[in-house]
């Protein structure tokens, strides 16, 4: 039966299909592992350049906060109304923040300036008061 | 005088009393702390794995 087929035009068709077809799978299986090779290259190359177990033992919580930073980024949460409010929640708690040392002198400011208003009627009796009974006389003398 | 007197010494009872519980806690946080960066530590791709995952989950629940 092969030497009737391989004798004849078909057979010889039918035995270079064979070995092309071969051939092709040969060289498909090469190319997928010349491909594998070359990602696992690239992606011994990525850790290494992001040294990320470096970066994991130095910063474990900071690492896994990026990661998830990340991933809501991809899941498409940036422009949604959670991130608004998270966001103005930031932006109003560091506000009150830097804002609450300047309130603090002002505060204080304050109390200074109303302590020392309420001290003056004490010190009326004093110095003031003094003061105000050396014009009494003064104006008496001028008076004719 | 005397309320001030009082006052300080029933806020060093009570600090006194919660002292304990706080350093419990403390050291039950530290512990806590210790096993977590252990294991980030120990797992580094499932963890960052993960947390992507998760954020993006997140992130696509907020978008929605």
């Amino acid at each position: 039966m092969e030497t009737h087929e391989a004798g004849s035009p078909s057979g010889r068709r039918a035995d270079d299909g064979a070995a092309s077809f071969g051939e092709r799978i040969d060289r498909m299986s090469h190319t997928a592992q010349d491909a594998w090779k070359r990602t696992r290259g690239a992606l011994d190359d990525i850790k290494s350049t992001a040294d990320i177990e470096g970066r994991v033992n130095r910063h474990p919580y900071g690492t896994l906060a990026v990661a998830l930073g990340i991933g809501y980024v991809l899941g498409g949460g940036l422009f949604s109304r959670l991130t608004g409010r998270v966001l103005g929640a930031g932006l109003r708690i560091g506000l009150r923040l830097a804002a609450l040392p300047l309130l603090k002198d002002e505060l204080f400011g304050l109390a200074e300036a109303l302590g020392k208003g309420g001290a003056e009627p004490g010190a009326s009796t004093g110095s003031h008061a003094r003061r105000r009974g050396k014009q009494a006389d003064a104006n008496k003398e001028m008076e004719p | 005088m005397e309320m001030t007197r009082e006052m300080e010494d029933t806020a060093r009872q009570i600090g006194e009393r919660v002292r304990p519980q706080i350093e419990e806690a403390k050291r039950r946080l530290a512990e806590m702390n210790g096993q977590v960066t252990g294991f980030i530590k120990a797992n580094p791709g499932k963890c960052l794995l993960g947390a992507l995952a998760v954020g993006y989950i997140v992130g696509k629940i907020a978008s929605r």
